[in-house]
């Protein structure tokens, strides 16, 4: 029976549901897994315990960041360069929370729940499951970035003043930034598909491994020249930049400065916020574009080679 | 008897007996083979795990690394001295351990349980520690070899001297945080069953925070009670502060919190406390699974 049909009389319908049946069916699916996700991620505990499991990561890699900031400046630390590394950090939480978010719940649903082969031959796409399913992890994140961005502020002293940002930077700059991870977060869910039980921590590794690159808590100059290249072709990169700018339209830049590959190239200091916006819409496209490329290769590779119902416990 | 030798050998009996009870009585010897079969056995999944699929050299040693490298461009970026980018390596290694412990080890009874293996570890005639010890020996293979590669990579790529005067020390004290680190891991293993909860966010909680309470980037010391703390509870920071001090031998920026030798005999103390906790905890588990039956159950 057509999921979609309402109760009372039958009536005679299309062979194929009509684009708005398609786009209904695919909310009620992301709202159905979304509403899944949030149970899974909030229903073990009190809401209490839950506020402080959200905020702890963050707020205490922050803190490892700070204090080494203090140690080598004696105290003395230059106030831009503890803003720049505090608002890496807090930002860096929903990088983490929103790869991590689809990554796992690919494994969840096929080691522990035992799901996924169910999910994947249900008429829903599997793909808005995954975004439903993980979209928690990644709002997670968010609030525990606001969290360490706001004791940032109270507790560190961090120069932030509300008539100072730029709405529309920070908006648009949000917004590709996160599609940007929700992109990168569906090639690590690609290469789940592919791997054992124990990629459990994949995720984090990778969102590791990004750091480095992306200049979230140091500027790229202190970075190989062709590490700095590899940095500058990532949207987080630029992301980072332009919610920094957004933010504290005084702080250091991560992508410029002096004898930086980018100052090198273009002959400027640092990107203006028309170049930011412009350079993380092109390689949020490339990265989306890769995005879907690799899921679609993985998901027939999972289909032909019976990965989906497979549980490699070990 | 003739009786007896013309029925075929039971795989089952290992000798005639007259009585269940007396089946039930194992000589030390057979306990201790099927302990060492079980210590094997629970090892073997994780080591083939590792030699079938490849990829985990990529996603577990090489991001791993890149991940350490991040900090050490941060303490270049502040221009701090290279004892500093040596603690960074130091405690990068040291990081395997402590992941391989709270994900491999202290999750991995919560999860055997929700794939149902628990009641079969339970009704087995064999000892839950060798059950965990089997896990951790299997896993300390990927982590070794992950820590070999953060500290040697490491030390080549970013020039990080060495100063090592007492080799014997620095060997005991990294064993011994090895032994304290696994006995906390066992540990944790039983209080997350017990707990019932979610053992991945459990997991979560104790990784930021305790690498920010060991100090794993700098010297325990700086963080006045809260390093004091943790250097008498947690291996990982005693451990930590320990092999700085006799890796960088003669720096002035190690910053100890107590001398090596007295935060050795801490481990000492730490690893034949968590293995008796361990043991009493499992011995508690075990007999809450046989008699109520609801450790065991799924679906918690």
């Amino acid at each position: 029976m057509n999921v979609l049909a309402q109760a009372g009389a039958p009536r005679a319908r299309a062979p194929h549901p009509t684009r708005r049946e398609m786009a209904a069916n695919a909310w009620r699916t992301f709202r159905t897994a979304a509403r899944l996700g949030f149970q899974i991620e909030a229903n073990w505990t009190d809401p209490l315990p839950f506020l402080v499991y959200a905020v702890i990561k963050p707020v205490f890699a922050a803190l490892i960041l700070v204090v080494m900031l203090e140690i080598i400046s004696g105290g003395q630390a230059d106030p831009a360069f503890r803003a720049f590394i505090v608002i890496g950090s807090a930002l860096w939480s929903i990088v983490v929370g929103g790869i991590a978010g689809f990554a796992q719940s690919v494994l969840e649903d096929r080691e522990r729940y035992r799901m996924l082969k169910y999910l994947y031959v249900s008429p829903n796409d599997l793909v808005t499951i995954l975004l439903g399913r993980g979209i928690w992890r990644l709002a997670i994140g968010a609030f525990g970035g606001i969290v360490t961005l706001s004791l940032g502020v109270v507790v560190l002293g961090l120069p932030f003043a509300l008539e100072r940002i730029d709405w529309a930077l920070l908006f648009m700059a949000m917004a590709m930034g996160i599609v940007s991870i929700i992109a990168l977060g569906m090639m690590l869910a690609a290469v789940s598909m592919q791997t054992r039980q124990d990629a459990w921590q994949y995720p984090e590794a990778v969102a590791g491994a990004i750091f480095l690159l992306v200049g979230a808590v140091f500027p790229l100059v202190v970075l190989p020249s062709a590490v700095q290249a590899v940095g500058l072709l990532t949207p987080l990169t630029w992301w980072l930049e332009g919610v920094r700018k957004a933010l504290f339209p005084d702080i250091v830049t991560a992508i410029g400065g002096a004898g930086s590959l980018y100052s090198g190239l273009t002959g400027r200091a640092a990107p203006s916020s028309a170049e930011i916006l412009l350079v993380l819409l092109l390689t949020t496209g490339l990265v989306t574009l890769a995005a879907v490329l690799m899921y679609r290769w993985s998901e027939h590779r999972a289909k032909a080679g019976g990965l989906f119902d497979l549980t490699t416990g070990s | 008897m003739s009786e007896r030798s013309a029925a075929p050998p039971s795989p089952f009996v290992s000798r005639p007996t007259a009585s269940p009870a007396d089946a039930a009585r194992w000589s030390p010897r057979r306990i201790l083979i099927t302990n060492l079969r079980t210590i094997s056995g629970r090892a073997y999944p994780r080591v083939i795990g590792m030699m079938r699929e490849p990829s985990w050299l990529f996603f577990e040693i090489l991001l791993p690394f890149l991940t350490t490298s991040a900090f050490v461009f941060v303490y270049r970026a502040l221009q701090a001295p290279p004892e500093y980018i040596g603690f960074v390596v130091l405690g990068g290694a040291m990081t395997a351990f402590w992941l391989n412990v709270m994900w491999l080890m202290a999750a991995q009874l919560y999860w055997e349980k929700d794939q149902g293996n628990l009641e079969l570890y339970f009704t087995a005639p064999m000892s839950m520690m060798s059950i965990l010890l089997g896990m951790a020996i299997g896993g300390l293979l990927m982590s070794c070899f992950r820590a070999a590669v953060v500290l040697i990579v490491g030390t080549v790529l970013y020039g990080v001297v060495f100063s090592v005067d007492q080799w014997l020390l620095l060997l005991l004290v990294f064993l011994l945080t090895l032994i304290a680190l696994y006995g906390l891991g066992m540990v944790l293993a039983t209080l997350f069953l017990l707990w019932g909860r979610e053992a991945w966010h459990l997991t979560q909680l104790l990784q930021e925070p305790v690498y920010f309470v060991s100090g794993l980037n700098f010297p325990v010391a700086r963080l006045g009670v809260l390093g004091a703390a943790a250097i008498s509870t947690i291996p990982l920071a005693v451990g930590l502060d320990a092999m700085r001090q006799l890796a960088f031998a003669g720096s002035v920026h190690t910053d100890g919190f107590l001398s090596p030798e007295v935060e050795a005999l801490i481990l000492v103390v730490m690893a034949v406390t968590f293995v008796a906790i361990a043991r009493f905890l499992l011995q508690v588990i075990e007999r809450l699974a046989r008699r109520e039956g609801r450790l065991t159950m799924r679906g918690s």
